[in-house]
């Protein structure tokens, strides 16, 4: 969603260990980089792409239209501010520990430019054999017409990779972090492949802590087009303490694993005992379809 | 992280939130000495990190010294699922006439704050959600406007607290704001909110704080050291998320939804977790070294690494193994899972090395599975 192959990237943060690596094997996968942005280093090139002190500047110079932000978690909230500023359509956070109170304040600010955040602490976004944008291996799988939206980064490679292993192309993988505010939250990315003409089915993975699984379900139920296929992870999760994701934690009866399963099985999704069963699950509908 | 009542209330006192008079006793070698500072009647109220400590007889009124001091004794040797007793706070008793729920909390599926007051506060308030729900006020506001008067009107009106304390509930308002918006935390909750002879006060009280603002949150910082066990600092200060557990197979993975798919996988296995050991995005060799070291003092019966690179590389999740290796001569059983970035370049050199990396994960637990069953 909101990324295509026409989308022109700049990455902030890009002279830094994280920004430059990730920037050089997104350009070798084909992904259109335009500008890199780190302040008072504009005039330097990294990896033959040119930076920028400034997101204005560099959309200017390049008219840039897309963000991944890979700069440390206090500099998140200057930085981000600075791409909505630029009306910067897309900016995907790639960065762990940004606080809640400067993503509170980034997602006001995004919803006032209309522009959208996906992230943070998420490992991005990419469509198969067209764009990465992120930091996920770019091997996992070719295009087609399953969208992936998960929390968890590893974990949904785990599972694409698995799916793409098994001959099945994938339409959009979207991850969008594990934090508890996000810019864009699951029931956001739900919503929008449910319309996506190119999305045949939705592959959901999940955890524990938080209720968008159940939001997503009560959407899923009220206006499902596509048949989804489900993983959560966390069934064997102790109560009371954080599982290393700031949104991963079960207090009560809120945020278990069970209670997201029911709610998705209720919503007529197939669910996965294994991350392992997703491609089985997926070749199960595409038979029927 | 959430914080114990007595920690919520050290927060509350530096804000002038209206509290009753306490002491804290936080090691059973001291019972005697504070004891001796207060007078009684007085409730007894065990600091624990888990819910329900009420209802397994946890908190108790104690008539006379001896009798509190019996209830500490007994209070720091109890626990409930697995959390134990940290501290005990005493409080002198106050003639109550109500009690009310207050608290400020942020929703994160709207992402905005709500501030919910019900005039029936006290242990039920969960049961009043769910029965009763017209008794119960939320106000929505966002971070940027903040909690303003009108809406503060609004609650003391719904609340019908009597006029006279009109003037010191708006005020006891607009402080559990302050204390929210300026400790950064996500719950400031104050139940039950009591209206007493002597006036109002937070009698319980709870809180979450948001453990990555520490850097510019010096409280939160402070209060997350003192919570952490000692395997859980090391992890704490080399970077990585650690959470001890009760098995006996230690794990080492990368990412928290792998992590927790991977606990999940074991258990249905009946390889019961010691841990659960997220060493992080990107992580340095010097990260991954530390996290196996304090693997290896935790002496589990096996060791599974379980690493899918992305921003983490695995030629260096390799060189760190190998390095551990050498300087641990006597380590558990080990199996590497390793695929994703750098992964070629990453297995050569545990080749090299003389190991075996599975790209397969469920191959390297049924590896695992295998050699803790002859070892057996």
């Amino acid at each position: 969603m909101y990324i295509s192959e026409k989308s022109k990237v700049v990455v902030q943060g890009i002279t830094g260990g994280q920004g430059s690596f990730h920037a050089k094997l997104m350009k070798e996968y084909g992904t259109n980089i335009v500008a890199g942005v780190t302040p008072k280093k504009g005039g330097q090139e990294v990896h033959g792409i040119s930076v920028f002190n400034t997101v204005q500047e560099a959309k200017d110079a390049t008219s840039c239209d897309t963000s991944i932000v890979f700069v440390p978690a206090r500099f998140v909230y200057g930085a981000v501010r600075e791409s909505i500023k630029a009306n910067i359509h897309l900016t995907c956070i790639i960065t762990e520990n940004v606080p809640v109170f400067d993503m509170l304040r980034l997602v006001e600010l995004a919803k006032e430019h209309d522009v959208h955040l996906v992230g943070p602490n998420c490992p991005g976004m990419m469509v198969p054999d067209k764009i990465k944008l992120g930091i996920m291996p770019g091997n996992m799988c070719h295009y087609g017409g399953v969208s992936v939206i998960a929390k968890s980064g590893t974990l949904s490679y785990e599972i694409t990779k698995a799916i793409g292993n098994a001959g099945i192309g994938v339409r959009a993988y979207v991850g969008i972090g594990g934090d508890p505010i996000r810019g864009t939250t699951m029931v956001d990315a739900a919503k929008y492949y449910n319309e996506d003409p190119q999305t045949k089915i939705i592959v959901l993975i999940g955890e524990i802590g938080g209720s968008e699984e159940e939001e997503t379900a009560a959407f899923l139920k009220a206006y499902g087009k596509k048949p989804v296929v489900a993983y959560i992870a966390g069934k064997s999760a102790p109560e009371g303490k954080r599982m290393g994701h700031a949104g991963a934690i079960i207090s009560g009866d809120v945020g278990t694993a069970i209670g997201k399963i029911n709610a998705l099985r209720e919503a007529g999704a197939l669910i996965g005992d294994t991350p392992w069963d997703i491609p089985k699950l997926i070749q199960k509908i595409q038979q029927d379809q | 992280m959430r914080l114990l009542e007595y920690e919520s209330k050290q927060v509350f006192r530096k804000y002038g939130l209206p509290l009753v008079a306490s002491i804290l006793i936080e090691k059973p070698e001291n019972i005697d000495t504070m004891l001796a500072q207060f007078s009684f009647p007085a409730i007894v109220k065990s600091q624990i990190a888990i819910g329900g400590r009420g209802k397994a007889g946890l908190i108790k009124i104690a008539h006379s010294r001896e009798e509190a001091k019996s209830l500490c004794t007994e209070f720091f040797q109890r626990e409930i699922a697995g959390f134990r007793v940290k501290a005990i706070l005493i409080e002198s008793l106050v003639n109550i006439k109500h009690e009310y729920y207050v608290s400020v909390a942020l929703d994160t599926s709207s992402r905005q704050f709500f501030v919910i007051a019900s005039a029936e506060g006290g242990v039920e308030i969960e049961t009043v959600a769910k029965n009763t729900p017209e008794k119960i006020l939320k106000i929505p506001f966002d971070l940027n406007h903040g909690l303003t008067d009108d809406k503060v009107d609004q609650v003391v009106k719904f609340l019908n607290l009597p006029e006279s304390e009109y003037e010191t509930a708006k005020k006891f308002f607009h402080t559990l704001w302050d204390i929210a918006h300026m400790s950064e935390a996500t719950l400031v909750e104050v139940n039950p909110l009591v209206l007493a002879e002597e006036g109002l006060f937070a009698v319980d009280g709870k809180m979450i704080l948001d453990e990555d603002a520490d850097f510019r949150q010096p409280d939160t910082k402070i209060l997350q050291q003192k919570k952490l066990s000692e395997l859980e600092k090391i992890a704490k200060e080399a970077g990585f998320s650690f959470v001890e557990l009760d098995g006996e197979v230690g794990i080492l993975a990368n990412g928290a939804g792998l992590t927790l798919a991977l606990l999940d996988v074991l258990t249905d296995l009946n390889l019961k977790p010691a841990n659960f050991l997220d060493v992080g995005g990107g992580a340095s060799k010097e990260r991954v070294f530390k996290a196996l070291e304090l693997l290896f003092k935790m002496n589990p019966k096996g060791v599974l690494i379980n690493i899918y690179g992305g921003i983490t590389r695995c030629d260096v999740v390799a060189e760190a193994v190998i390095e551990a290796l050498k300087i641990f001569a006597e380590h558990p059983p080990m199996v590497i899972r390793l695929t994703g970035t750098k992964e070629k370049e990453g297995v050569e050199l545990l080749h090299n090395a003389g190991m075996d990396a599975y790209a397969d994960v469920l191959e390297a637990v049924n590896k695992l599975k295998e050699i803790l069953e002859v070892k057996k």
